[in-house]
């Protein structure tokens, strides 16, 4: 953590970094947009796993709902990275010193990794489909969702790193 | 101040001591008010979009309505909840908050629109369901409520800049300063 607190307070030095603390609205309105993708992010990949668990879209084939989503998925995550990027640089402190945010980086990297195989399981399992999806595919519908939902939390729960990690927080 | 032993009382109230004492009541429920608002502004996206065409118009509307509000139901109830708690906690602060304010007139316009949306506009469906643009009505209501709900979130987050807190600063807090 050590290492990270430096490196933090050397980026918090950076004209980068002092350029995106000096407008008070800046970080505000990248956090409101870093929320809105979250809605087309989570609700995206919901709908996904919906129609897999069987529970809607039903009347179109897996394939058809992947396609509707997953474009709007992939560039709300591109989206969320360029403002989650601008958060850290203009906020680094904040978030290099949170147990949260390294959780959430290791759990977004879960997430992509997971979609982005879920996605090609999904093909394979479609191919020999009579309508039903294997209980492999549910229960990888509901973790991809879970993991996501994780993600979430732990974005919110930077705010309060030391109320949520107690001793474990860098900030108690 | 708008009714101010109301707001005195929900201040006092059980839950709202709860919020103000319970280390891990703030970030939990503002976590799951963040959660289901977004929740709530995606799956009306998605209705929103459709009245617009986007991608297309094969999928019936009302379809796509019954499928999606239950969800945006039940995700804008435990939004409100949460929300309440939250507002319990500070009340005071929140009904004189500029941001707040303007938040809770989105919501009502957003309100407004899908009843004026649902109880005018949406009555002969029957005609656009599938198939066909939506009518010119539709389409307006669909691109405010996505402008509307678009503001909700930016004057939610722009609550926590500029509300401050409720309470009293120590005397001498500690400070350890980490240069």
């Amino acid at each position: 953590m050590q290492g990270s607190h430096s490196f933090a307070s050397w980026l918090s030095g950076t004209p980068a970094s002092l350029s995106i603390k000096s407008v008070s609205w800046v970080i505000p309105l990248v956090q409101s947009v870093h929320i809105v993708m979250i809605g087309v992010v989570f609700v995206s990949c919901l709908m996904i796993a919906l129609r897999v668990l069987g529970v809607m879209r039903t009347d179109q084939p897996v394939g058809a709902v992947w396609r509707r989503f997953a474009p709007w998925m992939w560039s709300g995550l591109v989206v969320m990275a360029a403002t989650g990027l601008t958060l850290v640089v203009g906020e680094p402190e904040r978030e290099f010193d949170a147990v949260s945010f390294w959780v959430k980086m290791l759990l977004i990297a879960v997430g992509v990794g997971g979609t982005a195989l879920y996605g090609r399981s999904l093909k394979a399992a479609a191919a020999g489909a009579t309508g039903e999806f294997p209980v492999s595919s549910k229960a990888a519908s509901i973790l991809v969702v879970v993991v996501w939902l994780a993600v979430i939390f732990f974005g919110r729960a930077i705010a309060y790193d030391k109320q949520v990690w107690g001793a474990l927080s860098p900030h108690a | 101040m708008i009714f101010p032993a109301l707001i005195e009382a929900i201040q006092a109230s059980a839950p709202a001591q709860w919020m103000r004492t319970s280390l891990a009541a703030m970030p939990v429920i503002e976590a799951i008010h963040v959660l289901a608002g977004a929740t709530v502004f995606g799956t009306i996206l998605i209705v929103d979009l459709r009245l617009l065409g986007i991608p297309d118009t094969r999928r019936p509307v009302t379809r796509v309505c019954s499928e999606m509000l239950r969800i945006t139901w039940i995700a804008f109830c435990v939004s409100l909840i949460c929300g309440a708690l939250m507002f319990s906690a500070n009340a005071h602060t929140y009904v004189g908050n500029t941001a707040f304010r303007l938040k809770m007139l989105a919501l009502l316009g957003a309100g407004v629109n899908m009843a004026l949306f649902h109880g005018i506009t949406f009555r002969n469906v029957g005609a656009w369901d599938q198939n066909a643009p939506v009518p010119l009505a539709g389409r307006i209501a669909g691109a405010t409520s996505i402008l509307l709900w678009v503001c909700v979130i930016f004057l939610a987050r722009w609550i926590g800049f500029t509300k401050g807190f409720d309470f009293q600063v120590p005397v001498n807090p500690h400070i350890d300063f980490q240069f």
